[in-house]
């Protein structure tokens, strides 16, 4: 029942990534197409800065971070495990995907959350 | 009977990836699925790790951005682009056939044998099409916008 509920989690976020990473794209990389800016501004520092300030972006990405790590980490903890190994091999996959995965969950909402909070001039 | 996993249960490890008998076309898009899946985890720890050379301040950052602006990280980048479009629309496929759907019904298995793989084969092509099909228009606007 667990692992039905992990796969279900894992299929469950792809819509998630699906759009949030679309947006992703369309702000970063696809800026001349979506909002008819050069790349190049849309990379500035004072642009990502003002983007960052936004509470609706401090969330998408949040949420954008925690869905395409579980997605992602849960489909290689999949790839590990089905290699042959021990179950105390195993065991010792699952936990070091899940520190991974909190540790560079925790990482990426501190930048997120010192974007949001920078203070321009100060 | 014993559903305990055991170390031969996965005799052939990552040889079994690549061959292992006849395999068919979409299995090949089920390895291409693992592998841009893998370079796609990886990237992105990656790049929560560099846009993280924000909090270094602004020549930190637009040093990193003028390097991304180079020849070789644009076709890195359109490589990552090309993955990720790759993955996400084999990824649609595999969750209409886990959810049952283009598969038919079941049927008697009388020869010639019409298996539920070969009914679903032509979606299969579909999806692949659109998927060239938008790396193609990316590429464009990415490399000659």
């Amino acid at each position: 029942m667990r692992e039905t509920r992990l796969w279900s989690w894992h299929l469950l976020v792809i819509p998630i990534i699906i759009v949030l990473l679309g947006l992703h794209f369309a702000v970063m990389h696809y800026a001349p197409v979506f909002y008819g800016i050069s790349v190049e501004k849309a990379r500035e520092f004072e642009t990502m800065i003002e983007r960052g300030k936004s509470v609706t972006q401090l969330v998408l990405y949040i949420l954008l971070l925690a869905a395409a790590l579980y997605h992602g980490l849960y489909g290689l903890r999949g790839i590990i495990r089905e290699l042959p190994m021990s179950p105390a091999l195993g065991k010792i996959v699952d936990y070091s995907v899940i520190g991974l995965g909190l540790f560079i969950f925790a990482f990426g909402t501190y930048v997120t959350w010192w974007t949001y909070s920078f203070k321009i001039g100060g | 009977m014993n559903s305990k996993p055991t170390s031969h249960n996965n005799r052939l490890g990552l040889r079994g990836w690549v061959y292992a008998g006849k395999y068919t076309f979409e299995r090949y898009l089920y390895l291409a699925h693992r592998l841009t899946g893998m370079g796609l985890i990886a990237y992105m720890i990656l790049h929560i790790i560099e846009t993280a050379n924000r909090m270094r301040g602004v020549e930190a950052w637009q040093g990193l951005m003028g390097l991304f602006a180079s020849w070789p990280f644009k076709i890195i980048e359109y490589l990552l682009f090309a993955a990720a479009v790759f993955h996400a629309l084999n990824g649609v496929r595999l969750m209409m056939t886990e959810l049952g759907f283009f598969l038919g019904k079941p049927k008697e298995p009388v020869y010639p044998y019409s298996s539920s793989i070969k009914r679903h084969r032509p979606l299969t092509y579909i999806i692949m099409a659109l998927a060239g099909l938008i790396i193609i228009l990316g590429g464009s606007s990415l490399f000659f916008p």
